[in-house]
């Protein structure tokens, strides 16, 4: 008897079209729905309602004032820190406040929950001014990662113009 | 003089260096695409700052309010009044208290605890700082506690 001889030698082929198909597909879903979002990150604002309760048993934090004037157009007219101008020279005028917020919170050491600090800025202020501020108080970023010297940070009253 | 018949032959291209990078390529988009529904508004231009992080630790509840200008395609204030950007509406800052209101009362309703909804505010650089002092009064007037304030991660100097 006459055996006919194979001519694929056994070997298999996938058929392929179809994935590469659904593969294409995949990637252009994918490649559309792409959306690029800068890393946010956020300052939380300690602001209770109405006036807390006095606890005889607690001492009060110190509370320290960081006012900001403003120019007419809404950029910085002076940093104070207390009563004491760190003028007006953004962003130096923050790294000073920052070292002077290191010093009352007492240099590297990490933060202290006896501290506060009241915000108050003219109404026309522009919000990066704040954010400069909150940032400047909050702590610093010592070899990649943050060193927080204040947690406790809120707003005075509104400075609303006459 | 006899003539060989040439044997048809197919031409075979061979596929796995596409296949491999095309896979590769869909893994890629796989990691970094952000399916989470995020409440950030494009319009918004946020300032920068370092040690601004985002949370360790994702917050379960917040209302996100988006203050900005309206701006043209080249990026310029088209007003000098800032609005709360809700959706396709526009709305003034001051007159936004109707709405926080409704928000906590729909949040208590649904969940019962809104006093522990954050309300983060996204403002534009630009923005006057007593308008977001107002936004934050407001906010507590419609019974909130919690707020924080946005910025983008680096400093851009």
């Amino acid at each position: 008897m006459k055996f006919r001889k194979k001519e694929n030698d056994g070997k298999v082929e996938m058929q392929m079209s179809a994935m590469i198909d659904i593969v294409f597909q995949l990637l252009i879903f994918f490649i559309l729905t792409l959306k690029i979002i800068p890393p946010e990150g956020d300052f939380n604002i300690n602001m209770p309602i109405g006036v807390a309760k006095a606890n005889p048993n607690e001492i009060p934090p110190t509370e320290f004032k960081v006012k900001l004037d403003a120019n007419p157009d809404g950029s910085l007219n002076q940093l104070w820190f207390g009563g004491r101008s760190l003028g007006n020279d953004y962003p130096f005028c923050f790294d000073r406040l920052n070292n002077e917020i290191a010093q009352v919170a007492g240099g590297q050491q990490g933060y202290s929950d006896d501290l506060e600090v009241e915000l108050d800025p003219a109404y026309n202020l522009h919000y990066k001014y704040i954010i400069k501020a909150i940032s400047s108080c909050r702590g610093r970023m010592i070899g990649g990662t943050q060193v927080t010297y204040i947690e406790k940070i809120k707003f005075s009253a509104i400075n609303k113009p006459q | 003089m006899k003539i060989k018949q040439a044997k048809q032959t197919i031409l075979e291209v061979d596929m796995t260096p596409m296949i491999d990078m095309t896979f590769q390529l869909i893994a890629f988009f796989m990691i970094v695409t952000n399916f989470e529904q995020t409440q950030a508004d494009e319009r918004v231009k946020l300032p920068a700052d370092k040690l601004a992080r985002p949370p360790i630790v994702a917050r379960q509840q917040e209302v996100v309010l988006n203050v900005g200008f309206d701006r043209n395609l080249q990026g310029e204030k088209i007003s000098p009044d800032p609005v709360i950007f809700y959706g396709t509406e526009k709305i003034r800052v001051l007159d936004y208290l109707p709405r926080l209101q409704r928000e906590y009362a729909l949040a208590d309703k649904q969940s019962g605890n809104a006093g522990d909804i954050t309300v983060v505010i996204r403002a534009d650089a630009d923005v006057p700082t007593g308008l977001i002092q107002e936004l934050i009064k407001m906010g507590q007037e419609a019974k909130f506690t919690k707020f924080a304030l946005k910025a983008m991660s680096d400093d851009v100097p």
